[in-house]
């Protein structure tokens, strides 16, 4: 079985409250945050190594990102991935999902067949979850997000496959058969990530990181990167969180109106 | 030189914080309670690689080094010193065996070690003391083709919870009659004593080994007949002393976060005490401590790996890290004002943890011994 | 087409999700605001009475394609059906609810309509020229990004289920336009059936609501009511230290410097005067209702809401009010 994993490497949300926004630029200032994996697509990366321990393969990495992110991927192939391509162009600079979505694509088309994509759900930071249906779309293949659980593959005699996964949903899950090749997106709940190795380390210094640029994707710069994205950012702001500390003293069943109805505008009744 | 950490030290740290917050951050409630070390992480501790660090690849370790090592310690010790303080123990009988075992006694107890699947020692103290190594009483007699072993050694970390032990013994006559053996925890006459009740570090076990007609057999003899005092000696200075200073180095993490965290939180008259110099003050003084620990302690692990000598190095990185964790921990008790004395903060266990660093392989004062000899080897 | 907006409402076994009401009642105002029509695309079979239902909400057209059977999979087909529909009428925005539907198929109709799309807002304005503009959380909620479509059309969003009010207006007479939905060829993807779960127990850290409880609280008769009150909830129940030595409470329960770090939607705590290393724990809450019998208390000058009253009377006059609202949403 031929895996891709695609990986985004994040800022670490353990330091997110050192995070400040340019009071000017209305950038965030993340100075001197480290990056670390996506900690979904940490899951998919599991589930392809379980995947490959089982059915045999190859598992490789896909990421789209600045070339100081080389450690991250160097992160995930001690996990136990094969081998790694990074997508790394100025060009890219400023890719919204639609743009960033294409940009994979075209990496997918270029690196060869595969059975299975896996990403994670979501991103923790911009927490979208487009990347991975999109991704799906422009490779002609079905995508199933919110897996979680695999249940396992059927090989025919044709060599097609099939695999049985769950899809979560808002009261339970749906059992979902798809033909190969698929794209799944995972949630935390499909497994827990293994640790990585020492000698995982060592040996994830011997194995390539390809780098690709737009030119190697023969990828027109007016399609990817801000002149690429259709959506915009026009604001960035902290939202007010500030108690508002608004205090009563009454009756009972007043009170408890008043609570009732604080606890529905926030839609959890 | 060069002070940046290599992309396979930043990716060892990583993981090794992460396996700490994850796995062992929800037992130090328990670990405090009963002192009991959690043996079950062995196994998943193995697995990484953290207890074979310093054992070679060809028996069963990863043999990363000294400095990769320390750097694995120092982040236990961020979240929990008392791991660590086991582990650098376990460590030192892997040393012990890589640097001095036959090919034999290698290949069979390396790997389990290496693996988490045993856990090691290494006995030199008695109830006379630790660091008067030549006044040691415990009697190796060699009959046929076994050792008989006598004694006591005590405040021996991991005592209860180990199975191979590396113990010093006597077989002649002053410094150069001491032997160092192989002790399963199983040979006969191979007892445990009683365990000790510490202040800090809850959760690595001290306790006491007894030997009474113990039964070794004559290949368990590690090196030669006389070997022992250079075997203890080398041990302490290339792998217990850096340990231990590993160890405060995790602590002085800790402490600084801790000072850090509760100054920024803590508000008074309308402001973060973290705003306040005389806090401040205080913040900086841990900062030094921590940085300069850090330079010390990392700087015998590359000594180390280079192979260079450093006895007074690592009694310097030893006596000044432990001292420092103490001294600091005090400090962040203070910032933290009457919240520091309460069970829920961690400074009072971090300022307890620090005490029990001091003595523990080789007190202060025995360290400045050897930084003094030194000293006084510089100048003619 | 200016000013028309579209939402695609989900429903299942013929009810209506409650996000999709939400957002029908979102798009309402936004249409009205432009001048426009608010119409309703639905996709499944049976669901005519559903399709009448969005018309008595105030919807102008409901667009619904039917396909020729009820299991099938909201894959590449129904993009193909959306795409084409849309490609037709033109909208100018088109909304979604983010859930495990809509969040999968709004991204996939995005890149088949090369359109943009923002995720999971939770407030929807429109702005001088007529762009919408989509507030959308990142990093965790700790930062508010606007985001904005200014070019390609339809403007495309999934909303986040709970942030928008329903409002019912029933004055209009919407159309219902029927459409075959072919399923083309053989599906690659087969629904082979759908479970339900209860919920789990939900852990603190995870919980939406934490109901907490502090020595106020008494005794072991009046924390029961708290984990009534967590049950009715779907919330946890988590604690200061004093009720974990009383053994009113366990252990793993406490929140606070020496306990768990919680970071609810709705944080509500009883009998909690609001020491230190207890709100070190909570105060990433979305919000702080407390309940204390001292108007002196700490908690209050933390809380987004407190009432100064006795936990006792007003715990089962809560649980009873919240059991009275669900059977009056439910009757309806």
């Amino acid at each position: 079985m031929r895996i891709i994993v695609c990986v985004k490497p994040v800022p670490d949300p353990r330091h997110w409250n050192r995070m400040s926004l340019h009071p000017t630029l209305k950038v965030l200032v993340r100075e001197g945050i480290p990056n670390v994996v996506n900690p979904l697509d940490r899951h998919a990366l599991e589930e392809a190594l379980r995947i490959r321990e089982r059915y045999g393969g190859e598992v490789m990495i896909l990421s789209m990102a600045p070339l100081f992110s080389l450690s991250i991927l160097r992160e995930a192939l001690a996990m136990g991935a094969d081998r790694a391509v990074l997508l790394s162009d100025k060009a890219f600079a400023g890719s919204d999902t639609l743009a960033t979505s294409h940009i994979l694509s075209e990496a997918v088309k270029r690196i060869g067949p595969f059975d299975l994509i896996l990403c994670g759900n979501q991103t923790i930071d911009g927490w979208t979850g487009h990347v991975g249906p999109q991704l799906s779309e422009f490779l002609g293949i079905e995508g199933i997000s919110f897996v979680k659980m695999i249940e396992g593959f059927h090989f025919e005699e044709d060599g097609t496959a099939k695999a049985i996964v769950r899809k979560k949903t808002e009261g339970g899950y749906v059992r979902i058969e798809a033909r190969l090749p698929l794209l799944l997106s995972v949630v935390k709940e499909i497994n827990t990530p293994r640790y990585v190795t020492f000698s995982g380390i060592l040996e994830a210094e011997r194995k390539e990181i390809q780098v690709m640029s737009a030119s190697d994707l023969r990828i027109d710069p007016s399609q990817v990167g801000l002149a690429g994205s259709p959506t915009k950012m026009a604001d960035l702001f902290m939202p007010e969180v500030k108690r508002r500390r608004e205090v009563v003293q009454e009756k009972p069943e007043m009170a408890s109106k008043l609570i009732f109805e604080k606890i529905r505008q926030r839609g959890l009744i | 030189m060069d002070f940046k950490l290599s992309e396979r030290e930043e990716l060892l740290r990583k993981t090794v914080r992460e396996f700490a917050e994850r796995e062992i951050a929800p037992r130090m409630e328990a670990m405090e309670e009963t002192g009991e070390f959690p043996v079950d992480l062995l196994k998943k501790m193995g697995e990484i690689g953290i207890l074979g660090v310093i054992t070679p690849p060809e028996y069963g370790g990863v043999g990363l080094g000294n400095l990769a090592r320390i750097i694995i310690l120092e982040e236990l010790g961020r979240v929990c010193p008392a791991i660590p303080m086991a582990l650098q123990v376990h460590h030192m009988a892997t040393h012990a065996l890589s640097a001095f075992a036959n090919e034999e006694q290698k290949r069979k107890y390396l790997p389990p070690l290496a693996k988490g699947e045993t856990m090691g020692v290494v006995a030199v103290t008695e109830p006379s003391g630790g660091s008067d190594v030549a006044g040691m009483k415990t009697s190796a007699r060699l009959e046929g083709d076994r050792y008989i072993l006598n004694g006591r050694k005590c405040f021996i970390t991991n005592a209860h919870a180990s199975d191979i032990w590396v113990v010093i013994a006597r077989t002649g006559e002053g410094g150069k009659g001491l032997s160092a053996f192989i002790v399963e925890r199983g040979f006969p006459g191979a007892k445990l004593g009683r365990k000790e009740n510490k202040v800090g570090l809850r959760g690595a076990i001290t306790g006491e080994l007894v030997f009474q007609n113990c039964e070794v057999p004559k290949a368990n003899l590690l090196g030669h007949e006389g070997d022992g005092m250079n075997i203890a000696i080398r041990n302490i200075v290339e792998t217990g002393r850096p340990g231990m200073a590993s160890v405060a180095l995790g602590i002085l993490n800790a402490v600084l976060e801790q000072a850090v965290k509760f100054a920024n939180e803590r508000i008074l008259y309308g402001k973060p005490i973290s705003s306040l110099q005389m806090i401040q003050s205080h913040l900086a003084d841990i900062y030094a401590d921590l940085e300069i620990s850090r330079l010390l302690v990392y700087r015998v692990g590359w000594m180390r790996d280079q192979n260079i000598r450093c006895d007074a190095e690592s009694a310097l990185a030893k006596q000044f890290s432990c001292e420092a964790a103490a001294r600091s921990a005090r400090k962040a008790i203070e910032i933290h004002g009457s919240y520091g004395i309460l069970r829920e903060y961690p400074v009072q266990r971090l300022l307890r943890d620090a005490l029990v660093t001091i003595p523990a392989g080789g007190t202060a004062e025995v360290a400045r011994l050897v930084m003094a000899r030194q000293a006084l080897s510089l100048v003619k | 087409m200016k000013g028309e907006v579209w939402v695609y409402a989900e429903s299942t076994e013929r009810v209506l999700h409650e996000v999709s009401l939400e957002i029908l009642s979102k798009g309402r105002e936004i249409a009205d605001s432009l001048g426009g029509s608010l119409s309703a695309v639905l996709v499944g079979r049976d669901l005519m009475d559903v399709a009448k239902e969005l018309v008595s909400f105030g919807t102008d057209q409901v667009y619904w394609l039917e396909p020729p059977d009820s299991n099938f999979y909201p894959g590449v087909h129904v993009v193909e059906a959306l795409t084409e529909l849309v490609k037709e009428h033109d909208p100018d925005i088109l909304l979604l609810g983010a859930t495990s539907v809509g969040a999968e198929l709004a991204p996939k109709l995005a890149a088949r309509l090369k359109t943009g799309l923002s995720a999971h807002c939770n407030d929807l304005k429109i702005d001088e020229q007529g762009h919408l503009l989509q507030v959308v959380p990142a990093f965790g909620g700790g930062v508010l990004a606007t985001i904005v479509c200014p070019e390609k059309r339809p403007q495309m969003a999934t909303i986040s289920p709970g942030v928008m009010k329903i409002r019912r207006n029933e004055s209009r007479n919407g159309k219902i336009l029927r459409r075959e939905m072919p399923l083309n060829g053989k599906s690659r993807v087969k629904v082979l059936d759908s479970v339900k779960e209860e919920r789990m127990e939900v852990s603190l850290e995870k919980a939406e609501i934490v109901i907490a409880g502090g020595w106020g609280v008494g005794n072991k008769e009046n924390w029961q009511m708290l984990e009534d009150l967590a049950k009715l909830l779907g919330g946890a129940v988590g604690a200061t230290r004093p009720p974990v030595d009383e053994g009113w409470a366990r252990e793993y329960q406490m929140i606070g410097q020496s306990g768990k770090t919680v970071r609810p939607t709705l944080y509500m705590g009883f009998g909690i005067s609001g020491m230190m290393h207890h709100m070190v724990g909570i105060q990433d809450s979305e919000f702080i209702i407390a309940v204390n019998t001292d108007p002196e208390a700490e908690i209050f000058k933390m809380c987004d809401f407190g009432v100064v009253g006795d936990l006792k009377e007003i715990l089962p006059c809560l649980i009873q009010e919240i059991k009275k609202g669900r059977s009056e949403r439910e009757g309806f």
